[in-house]
């Protein structure tokens, strides 16, 4: 287990420093400055900007500070947003974004599996039937359409929850809706289906023929190998949750990391989106780290 | 005073009538033995009644008087708790994710260690493998688990299907006297197996079985020695016997193959040790030995189909490459046969599909015509026919999958076939046509034969000389005949003693 861990994280940092390299020089290649705007600068002063935030210098030279201070954990100044360093709205955005994205892997994982499993103990009945077209309704629908119907349904119309913002605990009911109900649908989808694999392996019928429980023999025998998918889908699916959901985060106005994101690459705030960049390659990882290590859990062959 | 008995027994699915109003009963103590060959309802007939099998039989099965036949789940499944079950495949039949240990504790109802290791110690296997995960058992010890298991709630009657059908012969003995020691308790014994000369060893009475019905049934002495239905004396006609005539072989000529020196590695474990051997146009060759013993591996590294480290391999006096730089006229000469022919064929494809996969890679000139030719050839030459080339695997039975998987072997024109365990997985009788076709075919193109087998029956029908392997190594060679008649080697002994 622990070789395992150790071989991951061997791997893990050349390819993060792989991802800084290529998002560098695409950013840079990229045509167009931070210091565009409707009105052009005069050359001199477009001069002292570059000269200001070393952007004068080889490309080769800036990469180098800019790992170098990396390394040291600085993450540099934004260019577009005068007077804060991107560690600074790294720091206001991610714990937002973490809340939501947490709250909704949760909910997803937990609504899905649950799903998967109902469905599996009377395959072919109403209820399985009902849960697979409900999950491929929520696969189906783009979160820019879930959203704004929550927020029709129960914040406008019903008035039960509030509509946007984060003045209360309740306001954040409907955006971890919004955002977890795909992945609910897609884990569901999956856990059904190994699930449905599962059911007919040998040692399923081994364990019905020892006089066990139908719960039992779903939840303790055929649900760990079934898990493998559902695992492999959550890891990049979590990163990619955590890190800002663009969409949600505006239609609900959550000050979240997605717009930084956002407006970072469309303004050319190098640093900015080269940090948000190292996080989301960060997270995404961890992530699959710990997917690894639940493989090792599900299955004592995958432990090597 | 029976413990369990079936009376009147049918099941019928989606329109078929599975089984006809089976009856047996199993004294206490008793063992009584299915057989009959595949499709003839055996497994039907001894897993319908617990509701582990499709379907809704009618009649009557009684275990300890409580009847089960028409009971829904939540009612059957204390009745089935008392019988344990043993099913034919340990590599897949135990949970991979959780612990012998854990597994043996949900079958025992209790987590007393000393208890547990009590249950695997009267099964042969000692305490440390409670906390070991099913993948790191051999075969022999996963079924030795499977019946701790089985057996753990001391249940009245055990139900084994096929137990030992997939371990080699030295394990066959070692089980059903486990099994035997168990029924010393008061435990009723209710047997499968198409291996009769088991059953006429442990079962005390016989059943056989065919098309679901039963055909004869009666004390297990006098249906082996005095049968009296055709289809039971083609069941003991059928069964292999070290004492039945030598077969006619045909004449090798020219040195074909030659592998010296040959060296596996898997990690720490030496798989192969300085193997060497020579193989002859039209000679056949039985790699025997036990599992684990390297014949597969070996076998597998001089076709370059697994891993070689060192050793050299020629072909008509010129070297073979390695596994990485054969090219079509090199696998042209040399194709296998594998064991389990469901799992070797691709399901999604039609028979003629993957007998003309082969051509497609090895003779990538010739036309789709011409492939469709050699295909309904090959199909013609197992004598299965051009019927069966839109159909798919799942649709075949396993002997007809192995014919194909033959035909697939055959189409290039081999002149060397591998056959890796290819009649293992099949039933005696249709095991027996298997290797009747492949004697015929190893007549009329005078085929080299590379068997792999555990099964030293399979050696006496095909093979001029057989080697026999030991943990990696060849310890003894010759002409198979009087090898098997004087064996030098442990690994032999055991063997012979053994079938």
């Amino acid at each position: 287990m622990l070789a395992i861990l150790l071989r991951r994280l061997a791997t893990a940092l050349p390819t993060l420093l792989a991802v800084i390299l290529l998002s560098f020089v695409l950013m840079r290649t990229a045509p167009g400055s931070p210091f565009d705007s409707e009105r052009p600068l005069d050359a001199a002063t477009r001069a002292a900007m570059d000269r200001t935030y070393g952007l004068d210098q080889p490309l080769i030279v800036q990469l180098g500070r800019y790992l170098g201070n990396v390394l040291q954990g600085d993450f540099g100044p934004s260019l577009v947003y005068k007077d804060f360093t991107v560690s600074g709205l790294i720091a206001q955005g991610l714990p937002v974004s973490l809340t939501l994205g947490g709250l909704a892997l949760i909910l997803a994982a937990a609504l899905g599996i649950a799903g998967g499993i109902l469905g599996a103990l009377r395959p072919g009945g109403w209820l399985d039937r009902w849960i697979g077209f409900k999950s491929a309704v929520a696969v189906a629908l783009p979160s820019f359409v879930t959203g704004p119907l929550l927020v029709l349904v129960f914040g406008l119309w019903l008035s039960w929850l509030p509509v946007s913002g984060l003045d209360s605990a309740a306001a954040w009911i409907l955006p971890v809706l919004a955002l977890a109900t795909p992945t609910a649908g897609a884990v569901a989808k999956l856990t059904r289906t190994g699930l449905a694999e599962a059911m007919v392996q040998d040692h399923v019928r081994t364990a019905r023929a020892r006089g066990l429980s139908p719960l039992t023999v779903l939840v303790r025998h055929a649900l760990p190998p079934a898990l493998i998918p559902v695992v492999s889908y959550l890891g990049p699916a979590a990163a990619g949750l955590l890190t800002g959901a663009v969409v949600i985060e505006t239609v609900f106005g959550l000050p979240g990391l997605g717009r930084y994101f956002v407006q970072g690459a469309l303004n050319r705030d190098y640093p900015l989106v080269l940090g948000v960049v190292i996080l989301y390659a960060g997270l995404i990882l961890l992530f699959n780290l710990i997917a690894d290590l639940l493989y090792g859990l599900l299955d004592p062959r995958a432990r090597g | 005073m029976s413990v369990y008995a079936v009376e009147g027994l049918s099941l019928s699915l989606n329109g078929a009538q599975l089984l006809e109003g089976v009856s047996f009963a199993i004294d206490k103590g008793g063992c009584t033995a299915l057989v009959g060959a595949s499709g003839s309802g055996k497994t039907m007939s001894c897993f319908a009644p617990f509701g582990l099998a499709p379907g809704t039989p009618t009649g009557s099965a009684r275990l300890e008087g409580a009847e089960m036949i028409g009971l829904a789940e939540p009612a059957l499944r204390p009745i089935r708790a008392r019988a344990g079950f043993v099913f034919q495949q340990p590599l897949t039949a135990l949970t991979p994710h959780l612990t012998i240990g854990s597994q043996l504790a949900e079958a025992a109802g209790t987590r007393d260690r000393s208890a547990l290791a009590a249950m695997l110690d009267r099964c042969g296997l000692p305490e440390a493998k409670l906390d070991q995960y099913p993948h790191r058992l051999s075969g022999g010890e996963r079924q030795r688990a499977l019946i701790a298991c089985a057996t753990a709630h001391d249940p009245a009657l055990l139900v084994a299907d096929e137990p030992t059908s997939a371990l080699d012969a030295g394990l066959r003995h070692a089980i059903l006297d486990l099994l035997d020691r168990f029924r010393e308790r008061g435990m009723g014994l209710l047997l499968v197996s198409h291996d009769l000369p088991l059953v006429a060893k442990h079962a005390d009475r016989v059943v056989v079985l065919d098309g679901g019905k039963v055909i004869e049934d009666g004390r297990a002495a006098d249906v082996l020695e005095r049968p009296q239905h055709a289809t039971t004396r083609a069941l003991i006609a059928a069964s292999p016997r070290l004492d039945s005539p030598a077969p006619l072989l045909p004449e090798p000529g020219a040195p074909l193959l030659s592998a010296s020196g040959i060296n596996v590695r898997f990690g720490k474990l030496a798989a192969v040790s300085g193997a060497s051997f020579d193989l002859r146009e039209g000679e056949a060759l039985a790699l025997v030995g036990r599992s684990g013993s390297g014949k597969s591996s070996l076998a597998r590294a001089v076709a370059r189909l697994g891993p070689c480290d060192s050793g050299t391999v020629t072909w008509r006096g010129d070297p073979l490459p390695p596994r990485s730089r054969m090219r079509a006229e090199h696998r042209r000469c040399l194709q296998p046969v594998f064991q389990d022919p469901a799992a070797s064929l691709d399901p999604h494809w039609t028979v003629q599909q993957s007998v003309e996969e082969p051509l497609r890679h090895l003779f990538p000139d010739l036309a789709s015509e011409a492939r469709a030719e050699r295909a309904a050839a090959a199909l013609d030459e197992v004598e299965l026919g051009s019927a069966y080339a839109k159909r798919r695997p799942a649709t075949l039975s396993g002997g007809q999958a192995q014919r194909v998987a033959i035909a697939r072997a055959l189409v290039a024109d081999p002149e060397l076939i591998l056959l890796d365990e290819a009649t293992s997985a099949l039933d005696v009788l249709v095991a027996g046509r298997i290797l009747d076709l492949l004697g015929k075919l190893q007549a009329s193109r005078r085929l080299a034969i590379l068997a792999i087998t555990h099964d030293l029956a399979v050696a006496r029908a095909l093979c001029h000389r057989t080697a026999v392997m030991d943990a990696g190594r060849i310890v003894e060679t010759g002409d198979t005949a009087a090898t098997i008649a004087a064996p030098q080697s442990q690994a032999l002994r055991d063997l012979v003693s053994a079938s």
